[in-house]
């Protein structure tokens, strides 16, 4: 697998005619985006000063901002759909290629449902989307990822749906290197930041939807996450003193959320994050450093995970 | 109600709460260790195994494979205490850290097909220990909280509960720890 530097390297070297053109599109794209949304923004503030003119109602103006963010939005993503997809053609795929010869990236796709739901991180959702999936193997270890977004349908009394986000984010599975029977989940510890040791504490134990509450001996680790096994012993065995450090030193890099869950001789793991990652910049250049290295970090901190907990190193039984 | 049968129910109830929690925490300890004596027995299998694949090339180390010997069959003698058994899983895993060490100055044998397979069942088996270990550790702890500190302490006293022991890490184990943390 390719470092960091050598991937930023290959951005710069190997896709370097690529970026010029892509860079010649998005320019063009900028500038219409924004002649669009003026002319559109000038069309809906008169469109709605007219009617509320003659119609005089606070509502009008709350729908106005609904519907204007909304077809707004609707409109941008239209207009920026083709340059998406030739930038994830033409960059991300190559990207990826080049760093791991047996991954394969498909942008339409997503991880399915049912490893998110296996994972028993979240609760089940109703309706699931994602896109940029990678899959494939990474020194001998299977891994998945992908985009994932996860809601969950509320219904009100007159019968209207809202939707509330579950998980929003990257979503890792990777094969894990000890074989194990129960499951364990490691969820970021907001119960014991908020409330002190002692009463957040026993509020973990007193979680009725999860397993056991697990004490972990790594103090630092305890600190950060909150362990539920339907196993004590098995889940030290595979949270070994080691990989509670290197898990750890992940959720310290990531700086967002980490929930991780050890199921089926498979670690899923979830980065709470309300951003796409393989999205193009349009409003900033794409020769830019701080714009490659954002690809190229989110890149490797996916497949990373291989490398940071040893998952391809098989020095137990199993082979 | 009258309050004196109110205030006699709800010391009753926080009686039993405690009563039940403390048998809770003993039987955590129990159910624990009974599962560190099973991954013992797995261990205590390998010896044999293990013996007789070095031995015909170890020279040198002939009173080390005694020891390991003559350990193991300490700890297969009947009706041991929890406490023997804890010193004797010490010295075991000090005597087979030793050993592993001694089969890294053979070459022949750490490519023997046989011994590395022994070696990586052994691993596995120590990673299960450790494991155990701990999780018997965090039960002996909560157990020994529940005895020390009041309100269940009188309780305890009055149920005859005593402190129990925990186990201790092997001196090369944290040296072990130390090395994987420098290469990390």
């Amino acid at each position: 697998m390719k470092s960091k530097s050598e991937l930023t390297d290959f951005y710069y070297k190997a896709l370097y005619p690529i970026l010029q053109d892509l860079e010649k599109d998005r320019k063009i794209l900028r500038s219409r985006i924004i002649s669009v949304g003026t002319i559109y923004t000038i069309v809906f503030a008169l469109l709605i000063y007219t009617v509320y003119g003659s119609i005089k109602d606070e509502d009008v103006l709350t729908w106005g901002i609904f519907l204007y963010v909304a077809i707004g939005g609707f409109i941008y993503k239209f207009m920026i759909k083709d340059y998406t997809s030739e930038f994830k053609e033409k960059i991300i795929s190559p990207l990826i290629d080049s760093l791991e010869e047996k991954l394969t990236y498909h942008k339409d796709l997503h991880i399915s449902e049912h490893l998110f739901v296996r994972s028993k991180l979240f609760s089940s959702p109703d309706r699931t989307s994602g896109n940029d999936l990678v899959k494939g193997e990474i020194k001998n270890t299977k891994i998945r990822f992908s985009d994932f977004h996860a809601e969950k349908r509320h219904r009100n009394s007159k019968g209207r749906d809202s939707w509330s986000t579950i998980f929003r984010g990257l979503f890792v599975v990777a094969e894990f290197n000890k074989n194990f029977i129960g499951e364990t989940v490691v969820l970021p510890d907001t119960a014991q930041k908020t409330f002190g040791d002692l009463i957040g504490n026993w509020l973990q134990s007193k979680n009725l939807g999860r397993d056991e509450l697990v004490k972990m001996d790594d103090p630092e680790f305890e600190k950060r996450f909150v362990v539920y096994s339907d196993d004590q012993i098995e889940a030290r065995y595979i949270l070994s003193n080691s990989i509670m450090k290197k898990l750890t030193t992940f959720e310290k890099r990531f700086g967002h959320p980490l929930y991780i869950s050890f199921v089926r001789n498979h670690i899923h793991l979830a980065v709470y994050y309300n951003k796409d990652m393989f999205e193009p910049s349009i409003f900033s250049s794409l020769l830019e450093y701080k714009t490659a290295m954002e690809y190229v970090d989110t890149l490797h901190l996916a497949t990373g995970i291989i490398e940071e907990l040893k998952l391809n190193e098989r020095i137990w039984s199993k082979v | 109600m009258s309050t004196p049968l109110i205030v006699l129910i709800v010391v009753a109830l926080i009686l039993v709460l405690m009563y039940n929690s403390l048998v809770n925490k003993k039987n955590q300890v129990e159910n624990i260790f009974a599962t560190i004596d099973t991954q013992l027995k797995k261990r205590y299998d390998l010896i044999p195994n293990l013996v007789a694949s070095v031995s015909k090339y170890m020279e040198h180390e002939k009173s080390l494979l005694e020891e390991v010997t003559k350990l193991r069959a300490d700890a297969n003698k009947p009706n041991l205490s929890d406490e023997k058994k804890i010193k004797l899983d010490a010295q075991i895993s000090s005597a087979l850290g030793s050993l592993m060490i001694a089969v890294e100055n053979y070459p022949d044998l750490k490519a023997n097909e046989n011994v590395m397979h022994l070696q990586r069942t052994l691993n596995e088996v120590e990673e299960q220990i450790s494991a155990a270990r701990r999780a018997y550790n965090q039960a002996v702890t909560d157990y020994n909280n529940a005895i020390e500190m009041i309100p269940t302490n009188f309780m305890a006293s009055a149920m005859n509960y005593t402190r129990k022991q925990v186990f201790e890490i092997v001196e090369a184990e944290r040296k072990n720890v130390n090395v994987k943390e420098l290469f990390n």
